[in-house]
C-alpha cells in the first residue's frame, strides 16, 4: 500500500505547494555559454577574505585561479571562461552585497587548464578547497563544512535533493541526467567523511527517478530515502526528524546529532572537481517566472548580470521582482546588476509583485497547523515588540527554521515570519549584552 | 524588449520571503461566510416569507451603523472589520423568529456590535451575546421563546402571506398538506415540544411515553430536516444549513471535525441523559423500543435536527475570532458546546440552549488554545523531561 501512496509526513504542519514544475522538471539542463563580459565575485563570502592574482589587461584560460584563499576557510575564485581581463572592481551579489570582482571579456575559444587526475581520500578535502566548492546551507566552503563534520564525529551522512519549493528543478535534472556520477561523488564524499549511513533523500513523487537510483546504488553503501515533500521537507532539520526520526536540538544543527545534510548542488559540483577535475566557475540554475519566455535549467557560468540572463532567454514583461532562490525563501532584489553566483540555484523573473496589505490577525490558526517545527507564530509575532519573553517564547524563537509557511498562509497577509525573525535578533542582541 | 527596461523602475530595491503567498485571504474568507449567511437566510424566508429578509436587513443595518459610527467617532482603523460586522449582523439576524416586532432586529444588531464587539472586542461570538442580551430584555416577548408559528405552504413559499394561517391536529407533512384556502400553517416548534417532552409535560400513551411525542407532537421527519417548521429565521432548515456547511468545509474555511463533534456530542449525551417520564427518571433512552419500534433512537435523532445545533454547528461555533486554532482545540469546543446545549435543553430553564453553550466554550477558547499547543519540535516532551529530572 505505501508503494502506491508513498510514503507519510514524516513531521506535523508543513504544506503540499503547487510546485509549477510541470513544463520545467521535463526540459534538460542546457548550458549558456557566455557571450558578453563576466564579472566574477572573487570571494564566496565577505568575510572570507582572498587575494586577486591577476591584473588588468592579462589573457585567462578557463579554470585558472583568479584570487588565492588568504584564509585557511576560504576559496580561490577561478577564471569561468577563456579571455581578457578588462576591469578589477566590486560587483553586487544577492547574498553578500558587494564583493570585490574582476571582469573578464571572454575571447570565444575554449582553453582550460590542463587536467592533473588523481587524488587520494586525504587530499580530497584540499581537492575540494582549490576547487571552490560551496555549500549553500550552511553557507560555507564544502571543505569547512566536511572538517567540521570528521570533527564532531558524524555517523550519517544526508544528500538533501528534496526541493520542495516551487518552480527549482536543478537538483532533479541532476538526478534525471546523472545519476551514476552523483553516487560515485556522494561515495567518495561519505568514505571521506568516514560515515557509516549515506542516504540520498529524493521526494517519491519522482517514481523513475528513484528506480533508477535505486539501481544505480546496487552493491554500493548508498541508501535511497524516498520521501513525501510537503514545504520544508528540504530543511535538513525536517530531513533528519523525516530520515532518521532524529530531532534536532532547538537552535542546534544537524551536526549536534552526528548528522550532516549536505545540499545536492554541493555533490554535483563536488563531482565536477573530485571526478572530473573541473573548478566551480558555473551555476545550475532553473531560471523561472512569468516575466520569461524560456523558463528552463541553465548551465550558467559565475558572473553572468542578470540582465544579460534576461535578454538571452527573452523578456516578455519588464521585471517588478527577481528572486534570487525559491519562492518561500529566496532574496528578492531590485538591484540591476547583480551576477549569478556558483551557490544560487534558481532565479525567479516575475512581472508582477504580490500586493500585500497586512489586516489584523483573524485567528484562523492556520499559521499554527502548518507550522513545521510546532510553535504559534502568531503568538510569537507579537514578541517584536514585548521587552521580556517567557523562556517558553524564547525557546520558540529560537526553534523556527524560517521556511516563511507562516507569512505563506496567512490570510490577513501579516508578515508573520518577518516578524518573528525581527523579534529573534531583538531578544539575541539583548540576551548577547546581558551575557 | 530592449535590454535596457528589463527591470520596471518601480522594482522595490528588496523584500522580505515569502515572495509568493497562498490564495485565500482574509476577504475570501468573509465573503464565503456572508454567503453562507445569505443562502440560509434565503432558505428562511422560503419558508417564513419575505419579512424574514426585512428582519436581516434591520439587523444588519443597525449593527453597521452602530459600528460605522464608532470606528468614526474613535478614528480607528476599519480595514476587513467592517465585512466582520456585516457578518456578524446576519448572523444575529439569522438567530431571531421572523414575527417578532421589528425593534427587536434593531436593538439585537445594536447590541451585537456595541457589546459584542465594541466592548467585549468579538472574543465572545458578538452575535450570540446581542442575542441573548435582546432575550433577556424582551423576556414576556412571546415571539422570542419560539413556542410555535405558522410556516408558509409549499404553494406560497417566498410570497405567502404568514397570518393566512390554519391550525390543524390532522397534519402528515408539510408537502401534502392541503390548505383549503389557507396560505401557512401554525405549528409547534420541535424543540419546544422537546422541552415539553423532558419536562414531563406531554402525557402519556398508556404505556408509551415517545409515542405520542413523536406521533402527535412533532413535527414529520422530512419537514424537520427540511425547514418547514417554526424557530429562527436561520434556524430550521438543516438543508440548507448541511449545504452552506459542506461549501465552507470543501473552501476549508471550516474544520468539519468542529461540527462533527459538535453533532456526536450531542448525540452521546441525549442518548445516555434521562428523561423525566411519568414513572420516573430514565437513563439511557435512546435504547427505548415502543411497540416494536425504535423510538429512543428517533428521539435523539430529533433531538440533533431541532433548534438551533445545526446553525450553531456550520456558522457560529466556527467563527474564527472566538473559537480554538487548532483542530484539537475545536475538537473539544465541540464536545462542550454539544453537551452543554443538551443538558441545559434538557434541564434548563433558559431559551436559545445552543447560544448560551456557544457563549460558555468561548470563554474557554484561550484555555483550550493553552491545552492544546504542539509541542516544539527539538524539545523534550514534558513527561520524558520529568523523567529524566
Ligand atoms: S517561519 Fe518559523 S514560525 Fe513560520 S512556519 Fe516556518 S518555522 Fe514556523
Ligand atoms: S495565519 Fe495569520 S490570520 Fe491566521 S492565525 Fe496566523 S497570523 Fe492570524
Amino acid at each position: 500500500m505505501k508503494h502506491i501512496l508513498g510514503p507519510r509526513s514524516a513531521f506535523d504542519g508543513g504544506l503540499f505547494l503547487p510546485d509549477r514544475k510541470s513544463l520545467l522538471a521535463r526540459r534538460p539542463i542546457q548550458t549558456l555559454h557566455p557571450d558578453g563580459p563576466l564579472q566574477v565575485p572573487l570571494t564566496v563570502r565577505a568575510d572570507l577574505r582572498t587575494e586577486c592574482i591577476v591584473d588588468v589587461g592579462d589573457t585567462v584560460v578557463r579554470g585558472q585561479a583568479l584570487a588565492r584563499a588568504l584564509q585557511s576557510d576560504a576559496i580561490n575564485a577561478h577564471a569561468p571562461a577563456a579571455g581578457k581581463v578588462t576591469a578589477i572592481g566590486r560587483v553586487w551579489t544577492a547574498n553578500d552585497g558587494f564583493l570585490p570582482s574582476v571582469t573578464i571579456e571572454p575571447d570565444g575559444t575554449d582553453q582550460r587548464t590542463p587536467r592533473h587526475q588523481g587524488w587520494d581520500e586525504e587530499s580530497l578535502i584540499t581537492q575540494l578547497a582549490e576547487h571552490g566548492v560551496m555549500c549553500s546551507e550552511p553557507r560555507a566552503p564544502l571543505h569547512v563544512v566536511m572538517r567540521k563534520a570528521i570533527e564532531s564525529g558524524v555517523t550519517t551522512l544526508i544528500v538533501n535533493a528534496m526541493e520542495t519549493e516551487p518552480y527549482l528543478c536543478s537538483d532533479l535534472r541532476t538526478l534525471v541526467e546523472h545519476p551514476s556520477r552523483t553516487i560515485d561523488a556522494i561515495c567518495d564524499l561519505a568514505d571521506a567523511l568516514c560515515v557509516s549511513n549515506a542516504i540520498l533523500a529524493v521526494p517519491f513523487r519522482h517514481r523513475r527517478v528513484v528506480r533508477r537510483l535505486r539501481r544505480e546504488v546496487v552493491g554500493r553503501h548508498v541508501t535511497i530515502e524516498a520521501l513525501a515533500n510537503p514545504y520544508p521537507q528540504c530543511h535538513p532539520v525536517m530531513l533528519t526528524k523525516a530520515v532518521l526520526d532524529i530531532e534536532v536540538p532547538v537552535g542546534g544543527s544537524p551536526l549536534d546529532c552526528s548528522v550532516v545534510v549536505l545540499p545536492l548542488g554541493s555533490v554535483r559540483q563536488a563531482a565536477d572537481a573530485l571526478l572530473a577535475d573541473e573548478p566551480v566557475t558555473d551555476a545550475l540554475i532553473t531560471v523561472a517566472g512569468d516575466a520569461i519566455e524560456h523558463i528552463g535549467t541553465y548551465r550558467v557560468a559565475v558572473g553572468t548580470p542578470f540582465s544579460d540572463l534576461a535578454r538571452r532567454l527573452d523578456i516578455r514583461a519588464p521585471v517588478r521582482q527577481v528572486v534570487v532562490g525559491g519562492p518561500l525563501t529566496g532574496v528578492a532584489m531590485g538591484y540591476r546588476d547583480a551576477v549569478v553566483t556558483s551557490t544560487m540555484n534558481g532565479l525567479l523573473y516575475f512581472a508582477h509583485r504580490e500586493d500585500v496589505r497586512p489586516v489584523p490577525c483573524i485567528r484562523c490558526g492556520w499559521c499554527i497547523e502548518d507550522c513545521p517545527v510546532g510553535i504559534d507564530p502568531q503568538a510569537l509575532m507579537k514578541l517584536e515588540i514585548v521587552d521580556q519573553p517567557s523562556s517558553q517564547s524564547a525557546t520558540d524563537l529560537k526553534a523556527c527554521i524560517e521556511c516563511g509557511l507562516c507569512s505563506h498562509v496567512c490570510p490577513s497577509r501579516l508578515p508573520v515570519a518577518e516578524s518573528i525573525y525581527r523579534a529573534r535578533v531583538r531578544v539575541h542582541s539583548r540576551t548577547g549584552d546581558a551575557s | 524588449m530592449p535590454i535596457k527596461s528589463w527591470l520596471a523602475v518601480d522594482a522595490p530595491l528588496r523584500s522580505d520571503a515569502p515572495h509568493r503567498r497562498a490564495g485565500g485571504t482574509h476577504r475570501h474568507i468573509l465573503r464565503t461566510w456572508m454567503l453562507a449567511g445569505a443562502l440560509v437566510g434565503v432558505s428562511g424566508a422560503a419558508f417564513h416569507g419575505w419579512r424574514a429578509l426585512l428582519i436581516l436587513a434591520l439587523t444588519v443595518v443597525s449593527t453597521f451603523a452602530v459600528d460605522l459610527s464608532f470606528v468614526l467617532a474613535t478614528r480607528r482603523a476599519s480595514s476587513g472589520r467592517l465585512s466582520r460586522t456585516f457578518l456578524v449582523g446576519l448572523i444575529a439576524g439569522l438567530t431571531l423568529p421572523v414575527d417578532v416586532e421589528l425593534y427587536v432586529p434593531v436593538v439585537c444588531g445594536a447590541l451585537s456590535a456595541f457589546v459584542g464587539n465594541i466592548i467585549f472586542g468579538g472574543w465572545l461570538h458578538p452575535a450570540l451575546v446581542g442575542r441573548v442580551l435582546v432575550q433577556f430584555i424582551f423576556l414576556n416577548h412571546a415571539s422570542l421563546a419560539v413556542m410555535g408559528g405558522a410556516v408558509l405552504l409549499p404553494a406560497y413559499i417566498f410570497t405567502g402571506d404568514a397570518t393566512a394561517s390554519v391550525s390543524t391536529r390532522y397534519y402528515d407533512g408539510w408537502l401534502d398538506f392541503e390548505g383549503e384556502g389557507a396560505q401557512a400553517i401554525e405549528l409547534q416548534s420541535p424543540q419546544r415540544a422537546l422541552r415539553a417532552f423532558a419536562e414531563g409535560k406531554i402525557p402519556p400513551d398508556g404505556d408509551d411515553y415517545f409515542e405520542p411525542l413523536l406521533r402527535d407532537v412533532l413535527p414529520p421527519w422530512p419537514d424537520a430536516v427540511l425547514g418547514a417548521v417554526p424557530g429562527g429565521i436561520g434556524e430550521t432548515s438543516l438543508t440548507m444549513i448541511l449545504i452552506v456547511g459542506f461549501f465552507l468545509i470543501y473552501r476549508g474555511y471550516l474544520k468539519w471535525q468542529l461540527p462533527a463533534s459538535i453533532f456526536l456530542a450531542a448525540f452521546v449525551t441525549v442518548a445516555i441523559l434521562p428523561v423525566g417520564l411519568a414513572d420516573g427518571y430514565r437513563w439511557f433512552p435512546v435504547f427505548a423500543v415502543e411497540n416494536g419500534r425504535a423510538v429512543g433512537l428517533a428521539y435523539c435523532v430529533y433531538h440533533l435536527a431541532a433548534g438551533q445545533l445545526g446553525l450553531v454547528a456550520f456558522l457560529i461555533a466556527g467563527d474564527m475570532h472566538s473559537s480554538p486554532m487548532r483542530v484539537q482545540g475545536q475538537i473539544l469546543f465541540g464536545i462542550g458546546i454539544g453537551s452543554i446545549t443538551i443538558f441545559m435543553r434538557l434541564y434548563g430553564v433558559v431559551e436559545c440552549e445552543a447560544y448560551w453553550a456557544v457563549l460558555i466554550m468561548n470563554t474557554a477558547a484561550t484555555s483550550i488554545d493553552r491545552l492544546t499547543r504542539r509541542r516544539t519540535l527539538g524539545t523534550q516532551p514534558p513527561r520524558e523531561q520529568a523523567a529524566l529530572a
